[in-house]
């Protein structure tokens, strides 16, 4: 975990941004190695394999204060262009507002859910083992919008949008309303597993409450 | 092809944040010595192996790192 210097945030500022608030970076090291990784709001650099849990854990300031400063580590950055086909996209949130985003939900922001939002999880399997016998999900389980789950009419659509690896169509389809403030990350479904992806992706970051999760789930055709 | 988890190895990924929607990328360590790096597991129960891995017991599974 680095803290950039001026300098190198300024060269950042000025190449584009790989998803909101972040870019995908390859550093060249004082000794002419590169090193891949991701950069925050163009001044906190964590290293390709490095854990940045500690985001989740602590403010940004706060870690940003304690990073290790890149001093003359880093002789230049330069931003990777492996999005650039996702970069441009937008998505619509539940309210109808059109937001530019760009990169998967894991890499977003922990934000709180509205009042009566609606979401719901395309599963090749009835007995989805994210939805628990309370009826509520799990922590770090994943799902859609309900207007996004609108383009999806069977579960080979579902297995395209979502990228999903598993290639049984994800036809059954459970219905999830979390309670207002629940923890969610949101993002874009990168292309994948040879699918092209692109829908809208959601985490429920700690799960969500009991009695959250509509069963049994909805059967839509293969 | 497919492999059923053990029920000891279900109870710790379903405890596990998901990878995408219904999956999980996993790296296993199997009884032989042998490992896999980047598995994935639908539904926290069926491993996706190569040919040659069904009948070896699997001695740790762990999320995927990256």
């Amino acid at each position: 975990m680095l803290r950039l210097s001026e300098a190198q945030t300024r060269s950042l500022l000025a190449q584009p941004e790989t998803g909101m608030g972040y870019q995908e970076v390859e550093a060249t090291l004082r000794d002419n190695r590169t090193e891949k990784g991701i950069v925050y709001n163009a001044e906190l650099m964590f290293e390709g394999n490095e854990s940045r849990n500690i985001l989740k854990l602590a403010s940004y300031p706060t870690v940003l204060k304690e990073a290790r400063s890149a001093g003359d580590e880093i002789k230049s950055l330069r931003v990777l262009r492996v999005r650039e086909g996702v970069k441009s996209l937008s998505t619509r949130d539940a309210s109808g507002v059109v937001k530019k985003s760009a990169g998967p939900a894991k890499d977003a922001p922990v934000e709180k859910t509205k009042a009566d939002e609606v979401f719901k999880r395309f599963s090749a399997y009835e007995n989805d083992r994210r939805v628990a016998a309370d009826k509520s999900l799990l922590p770090g389980s994943y799902a859609t919008t309900e207007d996004d789950a609108k383009n999806v009419k069977t579960g080979k659509d579902a297995v395209s949008r979502y990228a999903l690896p598993n290639p049984e169509p994800a036809s059954y389809v459970f219905t999830i309303k979390p309670k207002k403030d629940t923890d969610i990350q949101r993002g874009v479904v990168e292309p994948a597993n040879g699918q092209p992806g692109l829908g809208v992706e959601v985490i429920f970051t700690n799960g969500t409450t009991a009695n959250t999760v509509t069963l049994p789930p909805d059967k839509i055709p293969d | 092809m497919r492999i059923k988890l053990a029920q000891r190895w279900i109870d710790l990924l379903t405890r596990e944040p998901e990878s995408g929607m219904g999956y999980q990328r996993v790296d296993v360590r199997f009884a032989d010595g042998r490992e896999l790096k980047d598995a994935i597991v639908f539904n926290a129960e069926d491993l996706e192996v190569p040919e040659g891995f069904a009948n070896t017991d699997i001695e740790h599974v762990r999320l995927h790192a990256g």
